[in-house]
Formats: structure tokens, C-alpha cells, sequence
């Protein structure tokens, strides 16, 4: 059984067709860049896949459920990280936690556990009891990461979950992910930063104007933008039509 | 003052702003100039139809009209400083502390003076339309009567008690700014709560230190003897008109000079404290230094799981920690407060039997219903922008009902068990008919939450600005309204009962208590539906 089936999913905001005709898939343990131009429809997706957003059309399977047929299901299974989340800024980060394992119904002792284990692990032990009011944004983002694993998910969702972490955070969320690839654990991510998405994606799906562009391994990719020995960043900018950055570049400077 | 000015221009957009998101409304209610236009509307309408309405009266009771006219005449003034106060109180003092102090005009090279002096105009702007309102009433009979000079005194001493009433806001803001920053580095579960409490107790210390029915009792004590009141400032801008209408221009003249004198004395002080007390604050709170323990699963009520726990414990911390759920807290103090001087004069008095108890009910029935509905129908939007933690809960829609409707109908009952004691010890009201008010309060409140869920499920919002409103306007007033309607509807088969039969009888109360269930159901299954359908797609 495939982790996740996306197929043929459409969503319209008004006019603008933010996501269109997008099919993908991913199997289990495997770890899925989503990468794509600003405004390409990433975030959208993946709303659509966690189930707060229904598609006008297609049709999405986690683990099996189906997404708009049964949507606690889905949700039980799935964590999700959103771009720059907003978190109850009125509770200090350990009672959020709380409050998150408590929706999911973990039992009071594995809850202390987990919960323990991932504040020590991101640096946020000794600050837990101070209100989110004063963390930085990237204290929130760690938080918003634990809150979306506390559950154990199958699927992983996260948009540019990266942003705003310290380099050693970045780290060890980037070997979290690889750990639970081997736990059979599939992860789904946005990311602007090439490299990133280079380092630890088995596979990499290119999104453009809401539609899939291209897919495939990183190696593939590579080998299909022609010329031996190009970089992903010469991959994504050559199918998103971005390519000619030299000549916007010398425009800006004159 | 230039400085000032422009400031003032740019705050009072800003106000006008923060109500209105319409975009053709937002063009015209955007638009400062509206207030005048609004201001000579309230003028002249008023006054056409008073001069008229006073024209048409027999003219046996002209003498008792031209003693009510000077009553009114010598009140406005004070009644204007309370209305600006009590609207500060509840729409100003309750923004969110965190984006009062990033406030960009605290990074803005502006001098404290100039920024109280700007702020100061442009409240007593925004808040025009209701002393051009009561001028107008007034207008119509002086002109009538021939009093204009005493209307043109009422008319200055009222624009001054504007002022006064604007720089009394400007002062609050500066303390509850002060109070929250200074429990902000105490800290602590109990700073939080501190602070709450202290902020209430400011609010409604002013609110009673300038209340128009104290001013009432200290004029009747005027009459009497005159030196009583001669030390209240309050009430100087009133016994200057007074003095105006006796023809006494002396003691009018000190009396207006020693309310403009009062007017820069508190401008000055809320010049300093805006000066000592304004800074960022530096927000982190630690609340505990324990080590983290989790709870033992706790079941509160039977089909109460861990998920509707939490969401309702998480809703109970957001009341006494956010800032912008001080001004729901205290309503119920404020009313209570406004309630207890409104009823100070029969306090003496037991209530006599039937009647006086059916005149005390609309007095029990409204706060209540009105707590209670704005209670619920807020529940929803104040997740926020941090809703969608609840859009990716795997939790349904009856779930989150339940939660979100624990925490109402606590509240109202709290309230209303409270308020109905409250009225029986101060009423001296028999303990049996204290009983079938709290029947009746429970009746209303369980109806009241359940069809108020209904209202902030269909019209949420979770737009996070200055003033979060939590429901949109349109919600809250059709909401509001039809709760009322409902409340009255629950409170009916009392009223007719105690009504027809000129005693107070406990019959009909099963009636009533019956109604409010069946409202409870009813709203139930309305806001369950609603809510399923709230939570198939996120909206922010
Ligand atoms: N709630 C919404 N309402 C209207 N348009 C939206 C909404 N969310 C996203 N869009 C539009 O859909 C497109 C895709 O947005 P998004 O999925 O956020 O892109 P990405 O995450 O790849 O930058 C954008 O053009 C955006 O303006
Ligand atoms: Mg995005």
C-alpha cells in the first residue's frame, strides 16, 4: 500500500487555479521534495492532502482512507507542519504540546515521554514553561515540528519546514526525518533551498503554476536537464522558465 | 501641535478603520469627514423634531418642562464624560497588549505631550456624534423656552467634559498598560491572575467614579447644601451650568474655569504617565519553575474525552491570560457595578410582592441573556489564526461542539447564580423567589449557549487584528438580536404568570425551565450542523 495516492486533484480559489490536475504518489519510508516557484500551489497541496482544504476535483488516499470520504481518519494518521504556523500564543510551549497530544489521545505517560525527548532533542528544554508570546519564530517553528510528530504520524506533511531554524536545528530535523524514513515513516516537504532538497529526498517532485512539471530522483533529474554534471538549481530553474536570471539580474543593476 | 494634529488624523482613521471592512462601507465610514456629516445630522434632526414636539404640548406643563430642561441641560455635560469614559473602557483599554506596545508610534519621534494631545483629539472626534446627539435633544426645547444661553453653556462645559472624558481614557491606558507590564516581569500563574483582577477593578473604579447617577445624588445633595459637592470635580462643568441658568455669572465663571483647570491637570498626568509608563514590553512569561508533570487523564463530565478536555482547559486559560478576553470578564462586573447604582434608591426597601418582582426581571434577564450569548457566540473565532490546530485535530465536529459549549455554559451559570444572589441580598428578595430567579437564569443560559454556538459557527471570525471581534458584525447583531428574542420567549410563561395573577408563583417556572431545554436541543443540533460544515475547509 502506497503512503500516499494523489489523483487528479484540482483546487480554484475565484479564478486562479492553484492547483491543477495534480497526480503523485509516495511510498512508504520514502521522503518527497515538493519543489516549485512561489505561488506554484505547494502549500495548497498539501492543505488539500491533510484534509483542511477539499478539492474541486481528484481524489487523495492516505495509507488507504480516503481524505474527503473520511477525514478524522486521515488526520489521525497524518502530522502536519504549516508555513509559519500560528500557535495559541497565550500557553506556554509545554501546554501547547499537552493540549495537541490530548486532541491525538496519547496516553499520560508516553505523552510525558515524547514530549520530554523532543524538547530536549530541539533545544527548547528550560524555556518550555515561558508563554509562546515570547518565543522567536523559530522557537515556534520547533514547536509546530514536535506538535506534528507527537503523534506518531505515517504520513509527514510540512511546508518549508526549515524556515527560520538555526543550522543545528535544521540538522537534526533533517536526520529526524531520515530516522523515521527507516521507521517506514513517508514525508512529503516543501523547500526553496536546493541543496536541501538534494541532501536528503529520495525522490522530487517540480510544481509550476499548480501542475506537476517534472518527477523523479534527483539523479534523474539531473540526467534529463541534458548537460552532465548540472546542478539541481540548474534543473528547477530551466523547467520552471526561470533560466535567464543572468539577464534580470544585469537589468536590476543598470 | 502640528505634530499633534496630524497624529491625531491618522489615529482617528485608524479607529474608524478598525470597525469597518466592507470595502464601499470602508470608503465612506473610512473617511474622517464623516463625523461631521454624522455630527450635523445629530444636531439638527434632534432639534427640528424637539422644538416641534415641545411646541405641540399643553401649555399647563410648561413650568415642569423648563425645570427638566435645566436638569438635562446641567447633566449632559457629565453624562458625555461617562459615555466617552465607559466606550474607551470597553473598545480602547481592551486591545491586545502586545500590539499596543509595538505600537509604531512608540518608534515614531513623537514627544508624550504630542501623542497624548493627538490621541486626546482624535477620541474626542470619533466620539462627537453623541454629545452633538444630546445637544440637539436639547436644542429644540431652550430654543423653545428661550434658553439659549443656558444651551450655549451646557453646549462649552459639555465639549470640555468631552475632553476630560477623552484624557480620562488616555490615563487607563497608560495604567492597565502599566499594570500588565509590571505583572509581565513578576510572572507567575498568579501575576496573570493579578493583573486581570486589577485590570477589572480599574475599569469599574472609574466607571463608578463617573457615573451620572452618582452625580445625581451628589446634585440633589447640591440643593441641600451646596458644599458638599463643591469638592467633586465631576460635577463642577454641571453646577456651572446650574449657576448659568440662575443668571449667576460668577460662580459660572469659576465654576468653568475650575473645570478647564481639572482638564489640564489631567491632561498633565496623562502626559507623565504615558512618559514613565509606555514602554515595550518586554514580553516572557515563565509560569511555573516545576518540572513538567503530565495530568492524569481526568474525565469531567461522562463522554468527555481527552480531546474536548483539552480544548476546554486551553479555552479556560485563554480567558484570564489574553487581553483582549478582559473586556468579556468584565462585562459582568460592569453591569453589576452600572445594575447596583441604578437600583442604590429602593434599596432600602423590601420589594413588594408581584409586581415589583416582574419589573426586576427584564433587569436579571438582559445582562444575563447578553453575557451569555456574546459568551458563546465568540467561543469559535477566538481560536484565531491558530485554528487551523484544530482544523488538523482529528476531532468531529460534536466533539468540539461539546468542548466549546462547556466553557458557556459554566460561565453563564456562574454568572447568573451570582448575579441573581447579588440581587436578592441587595433587594432583600425571599430565598424562595431567589431560587425561581436562578431557575430562570439557568433556563436562559441553556438556551442562550447552545443557539449562540449556532451564531459564532455560522458567522466566525478568526481575523486576528486590534480589536478581534471573533464574529462578524452581521452575526453578532442578528445573534445578538435573536437571543434576545429567545430570552424573552423563555422568561414569558414567569412574566405572564406573576402578571395575570398579582402573585409569584413556581408553576409556570417548569414551563419556562422546559422552553430553555428545549432551545438547548434545538440550538444543539443547529450549531452541530453548522459546525461539520465550519470544519470541512479552513477559512483563514
Ligand atoms: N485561500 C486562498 N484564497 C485565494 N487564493 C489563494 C488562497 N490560497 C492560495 N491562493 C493562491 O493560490 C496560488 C498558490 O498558492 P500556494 O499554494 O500558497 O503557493 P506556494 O505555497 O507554492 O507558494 C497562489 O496564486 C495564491 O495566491
Ligand atoms: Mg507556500
Amino acid at each position: 500500500m502506497q503512503a500516499l495516492e494523489v489523483s487528479g486533484v484540482t483546487k480554484t480559489f475565484g479564478e486562479r487555479r492553484a492547483v491543477d490536475g495534480v497526480s503523485l504518489a509516495v511510498n512508504q519510508g520514502e521522503i518527497l521534495g515538493l519543489l516549485g516557484p512561489n505561488g506554484s500551489g505547494k502549500s495548497t497541496l498539501m492543505k488539500i492532502i491533510v484534509g483542511i482544504l477539499k478539492p474541486d476535483a481528484g481524489a487523495i488516499q492516505v495509507l488507504g482512507n480516503d481524505a474527503t470520504k473520511d477525514p478524522t481518519a486521515v488526520k489521525r494518521i497524518v502530522g502536519f507542519v504549516p508555513e509559519s504556523p500560528r500557535l495559541y500564543e497565550f500557553l506556554s510551549g509545554i501546554e501547547y504540546l499537552d493540549f495537541v497530544a490530548d486532541v491525538h489521545g496519547l496516553v499520560p505517560s508516553a505523552k510525558h515521554e515524547r514530549i520530554s525527548h523532543f524538547l530536549k532533542a530541539l533545544d527548547l528544554e528550560g524555556r518550555e514553561n515561558e508563554l509562546i508570546n515570547g518565543y522567536s519564530q523559530g522557537m515556534k517553528q520547533k514547536l509546530a515540528i514536535i506538535a506534528g510528530l507527537l503523534h506518531r504520524p505515517q504520513l509527514l506533511v510540512m511546508d518549508e519546514p526549515l524556515n527560520s531554524l538555526d543550522p543545528r536545528s535544521a540538522r537534526i530535523v533533517k536526520d529526524l526525518i531520515h530516522k523515521l524514513r527507516d521507521d517506514g515513516v513517508a514525508t512529503i516537504f516543501s523547500t526553496h533551498v536546493l541543496e536541501i532538497a538534494d541532501a536528503i529526498c529520495d525522490r522530487i517532485v517540480i510544481m509550476d503554476a499548480g501542475r506537476v512539471v517534472e518527477q523523479g530522483s534527483t539523479g534523474d533529474l539531473k540526467a534529463k536537464a541534458g548537460t552532465p554534471g548540472s546542478t539541481l538549481e540548474e534543473v528547477f530553474l530551466k523547467l520552471t522558465g526561470t533560466s535567464d536570471t543572468r539577464e534580470i539580474v544585469e537589468a536590476l543593476s543598470h | 501641535m502640528r505634530t499633534a494634529y496630524e497624529l491625531a488624523v491618522v489615529l482617528t482613521k485608524s479607529q474608524l478603520r478598525g470597525y469597518q471592512r466592507r470595502r464601499l462601507m470602508a470608503r465612506i465610514f473610512g473617511d474622517p469627514r464623516i463625523i461631521l456629516v454624522l455630527d450635523a445630522l445629530f444636531l439638527v434632526v434632534p432639534a427640528l423634531l424637539f422644538y416641534m414636539l415641545s411646541g405641540a404640548l399643553p401649555s399647563g406643563i410648561e413650568g415642569s418642562l423648563r425645570e427638566l430642561e435645566v436638569e438635562a441641560l446641567a447633566g449632559i455635560p457629565t453624562a458625555i464624560a461617562f459615555m466617552v469614559i465607559l466606550f474607551g473602557v470597553l473598545s480602547e483599554i481592551s486591545q491586545a497588549a502586545e500590539s499596543m506596545s509595538t505600537d509604531l508610534v512608540n518608534w515614531l519621534p513623537i514627544t508624550p505631550s504630542e501623542y497624548v494631545a493627538g490621541s486626546t483629539m482624535s477620541l474626542t472626534y470619533t466620539y462627537s456624534f453623541m454629545l452633538s446627539f444630546l445637544l440637539g435633544v436639547s436644542l429644540g426645547p431652550a430654543l423653545r423656552f428661550g434658553m439659549i444661553l443656558v444651551w450655549g453653556a451646557s453646549a462649552l462645559m459639555a465639549v470640555l467634559s468631552l475632553f476630560i472624558g477623552a484624557c480620562v481614557v488616555e490615563l487607563l491606558r497608560s495604567v492597565t498598560n502599566r499594570i500588565s507590564s509590571s505583572f509581565y516581569k513578576k510572572s507567575g500563574r498568579s501575576g496573570i491572575f493579578v493583573r486581570l483582577a486589577l485590570t477589572i477593578v480599574v475599569l469599574v473604579f472609574v466607571q463608578l467614579l463617573f457615573s451620572g447617577r452618582i452625580v445625581v445624588y451628589l446634585l440633589q445633595g447640591i440643593m441641600l447644601t451646596v458644599r458638599v459637592a463643591w469638592f467633586v470635580p465631576v460635577v463642577w462643568p454641571s453646577l456651572a451650568v446650574l449657576a448659568g441658568s440662575q443668571g449667576n455669572t460668577l460662580t459660572f465663571v469659576s465654576f468653568a474655569g475650575m473645570t478647564f483647570a481639572f482638564f489640564l491637570i489631567l491632561f498633565g498626568l496623562a502626559v507623565r504617565l504615558r512618559a514613565i509608563y509606555w514602554v515595550p514590553i518586554p514580553v516572557s512569561i515563565r509560569l511555573t519553575n516545576q518540572a513538567y508533570h503530565p495530568l492524569r487523564r481526568i474525565t469531567i463530565l461522562p463522554g468527555f474525552g481527552s480531546a474536548e478536555a483539552a480544548i476546554f482547559r486551553k479555552d479556560m486559560r485563554s480567558l484570564t491570560r489574553r487581553r483582549e478576553m478582559t473586556r468579556f470578564l468584565a462585562i459582568p462586573f460592569v453591569l453589576v457595578v452600572s445594575l447596583s447604582i441604578s437600583l442604590l434608591p429602593i434599596s432600602g426597601t423590601a420589594v413588594p410582592e408581584g409586581l415589583g418582582f416582574f419589573a426586576l426581571i427584564p433587569l436579571y434577564v438582559i445582562p444575563l441573556t447578553v453575557f451569555s450569548a456574546v459568551v458563546s457566540m465568540t467561543s469559535l473565532g477566538q481560536e484565531g489564526s491558530a485554528v487551523w490546530n484544530i482544523y488538523v485535530a482529528p476531532i468531529t465536529a460534536r466533539q468540539l461542539l461539546k468542548a466549546k459549549i462547556l466553557s458557556a455554559l459554566l460561565l453563564g451559570l456562574a454568572f447568573s447564580v451570582t448575579m441573581a444572589i447579588f440581587l436578592g441580598v441587595l433587594l432583600r428578595i425571599a430565598t424562595a423567589h431567589i431560587v425561581l430567579l436562578v431557575t430562570l437564569g439557568i433556563a436562559i443560559v441553556l438556551g442562550q449557549s447552545a443557539m449562540g454556538m449556532y451564531f459564532g459557527a455560522r458567522f466566525p471570525d478568526f481575523r486576528e487584528m486590534i480589536r478581534s471581534r471573533f464574529i462578524s458584525v452581521w452575526g453578532s447583531l442578528i445573534g445578538t438580536f435573536l437571543c434576545l428574542l429567545l430570552a424573552m420567549l423563555t422568561a414569558l410563561p414567569i412574566l405572564l404568570s406573576i402578571y395575570v395573577r398579582r402573585i409569584i408563583t413556581y408553576d409556570f417556572a417548569i414551563v419556562t425551565f422546559a422552553i430553555g431545554l428545549i432551545l438547548f436541543f434545538v440550538g444543539w443540533k443547529l450549531a452541530e450542523r453548522q459546525i461539520r460544515t465550519l470544519i470541512q475547509e479552513i477559512r483563514v
